[in-house]
């Protein structure tokens, strides 16, 4: 079944399909998502507007750990049916996860500012988030540290499944050291009594990122397929070329 | 060919010397290893000030931190010499394992570096001003510490082969699994420091070292099979 999947042509083919109702999908519930987020959604009676920074904070950090789960499963693929598709499409989701566990890093300071009186806190998720972004950067780093791009392939893959092996190691570490050292967090921003008012947004926002996130990916592994072709075709050119001169 | 359990034990006593002489016939890579943790604790009394209540606070952290600093960079050399030379090559398509090849390497890693450093800790410890009762569990905590980082370094060391730059790459990719370590490590002496019981960091602490245990040779000996098929 996943050789069938597999193969490039027909990844192009049912991506080209699918990919416009993804981008549609994620315009629609991110507008709409931050239209009731921002103005139709009740402020919190503890902290005001800020709560507002939720609705991109909360799918941005579920985000960042679902597609280090996913990159790690890409990985398993390409080491262990050796794809070279499940390759490029880990080498595409490790940007994006980055980018989205960036993103939850400075939106978390951004709420931390007015909340916490300081940019940086700390706090258990935070440094747990930041270890996942040095997670993904480790990744992106080794992956392109060779001379040729695809020797740096299995080994990344490799450390991407360590990293997903040890992550919840290093979480809960990180969660023991915290309640060692200071007294628990002054609120939690995913309590169970959430308002609904405040979830529809919320998980329109969920919804809206996680498609635009496998749009990017998507287009991120076309772009790379085209590349390879590229790299193919010049190849052969110069191989054209040197039997002409021969 | 017959490899039975025996010479498997006779091959892992062997790399180990091996290892050791090796690194013994030149110890500047030890004795700088010793130098450089040194110079890493004098910076913290340096740069915090030259107050009693203020190293207090910070002295088993700057212990445990300055050991996983100074340890790092002989990382790299654990397999890069071997590697160029080819003999990583040899091991790899002979019939040995090379799981208990890169064991023993890690152990004697363990033994030439880390050894040393536990063995002077009690000179830091009095540069650090921490009591006399702590030294033996700051001894056990970093034997135990140092063997696991050992183990998660020949990963690291594995990762980076044939990379450019590695030794810069390879702190970046090491770093983020020794986390747990610190915590453990630090928890351990903090512990012991304000009259509480350690134990549960030290469990904590074994616990991790034996997953690396079970993992690291397995791991670091797919690692060099990718690395030389390049």
């Amino acid at each position: 079944m996943f050789d069938w999947l597999a193969n490039p042509n027909r990844f192009n083919r049912i991506t080209n399909k699918v990919q416009p109702f993804f981008a549609l999908v994620s315009i629609v519930t991110i507008i709409f998502g931050l239209y009731f987020g921002l103005f139709d959604s009740p402020k919190d009676y503890q902290q005001g507007h800020a709560v507002r920074i939720m609705y991109v904070h909360v799918p941005s950090a579920w985000l960042a750990s679902g597609l280090y789960l996913s990159l790690a499963i890409s990985c398993v693929f390409y080491i262990a049916w050796k794809h070279p598709l499940a390759d490029l499409i880990s080498r595409s989701i490790a940007p994006i996860g980055a980018l989205f566990s960036l993103l939850t890093l400075i939106t978390g300071s951004l709420w931390g500012k007015p909340m916490w009186g300081t940019w940086w806190v700390w706090d258990a998720r935070l440094t747990s988030m930041l270890i996942l972004f040095f997670f993904y950067a480790g990744y992106i780093l080794l992956s392109n540290a060779f001379e040729r791009k695809i020797d740096g392939s299995k080994s990344a893959a490799v450390l991407a499944i360590i990293g997903v092996i040890n992550l919840p190691i290093i979480k809960f570490s990180v969660d023991w050291w915290h309640t060692l050292h200071q007294p628990s967090s002054i609120l939690k921003l995913d309590g169970p009594s959430i308002n609904e008012q405040m979830l529809l947004p919320l998980i329109l926002m969920i919804i809206g990122f996680s498609f635009l996130s496998s749009y990017l990916i998507i287009l991120n592994v076309k772009t790379k397929l085209i590349e390879k072709k590229c790299e193919a075709l010049i190849l052969k050119s110069n191989l054209n070329e040197i039997s002409k001169l021969g | 060919m017959n490899v039975t359990n025996s010479s498997w034990t006779v091959l892992f006593i062997s790399h180990i010397k091996r290892d050791v002489l090796v690194n013994t016939r030149s110890l500047i890579d030890v004795i700088s290893v010793f130098g450089f943790m040194l110079l890493i604790i004098i910076l913290f009394p340096i740069g915090i000030g030259p107050t009693k209540e203020k190293l207090d606070i910070v002295s088993n952290a700057v212990l445990w931190i300055s050991l996983i600093i100074a340890i790092i960079p002989s990382l790299e050399k654990m397999l890069q010499k071997d590697f160029d030379s080819g003999w990583l090559d040899q091991i790899a398509t002979s019939p040995a394992p090379l799981e208990i090849i890169l064991l023993a390497k890690s152990i004697s890693h363990w033994l030439i570096v880390i050894i040393p450093l536990i063995l002077a800790s009690p000179l830091f410890a009095i540069l650090l001003d921490l009591e006399f009762n702590q030294i033996p569990w700051i001894i056990l905590s970093m034997t135990i510490g140092g063997l696991s980082i050992s183990l998660i370094g020949i990963i690291g060391a594995a990762l980076v082969l044939g990379a450019r730059r590695g030794n810069v790459l390879l702190p970046v990719l090491i770093i983020p699994l020794i986390i747990p370590i610190l915590i453990f490590g630090v928890g351990i002496n903090e512990a012991v420091k304000i009259g509480s019981s350690p134990l549960a960091h030290l469990f904590l602490l074994i616990a991790f070292s034996l997953i690396y245990l079970v993992i690291s040779p397995f791991v670091s000996a797919l690692l060099i099979r990718i690395a030389i098929s390049r």
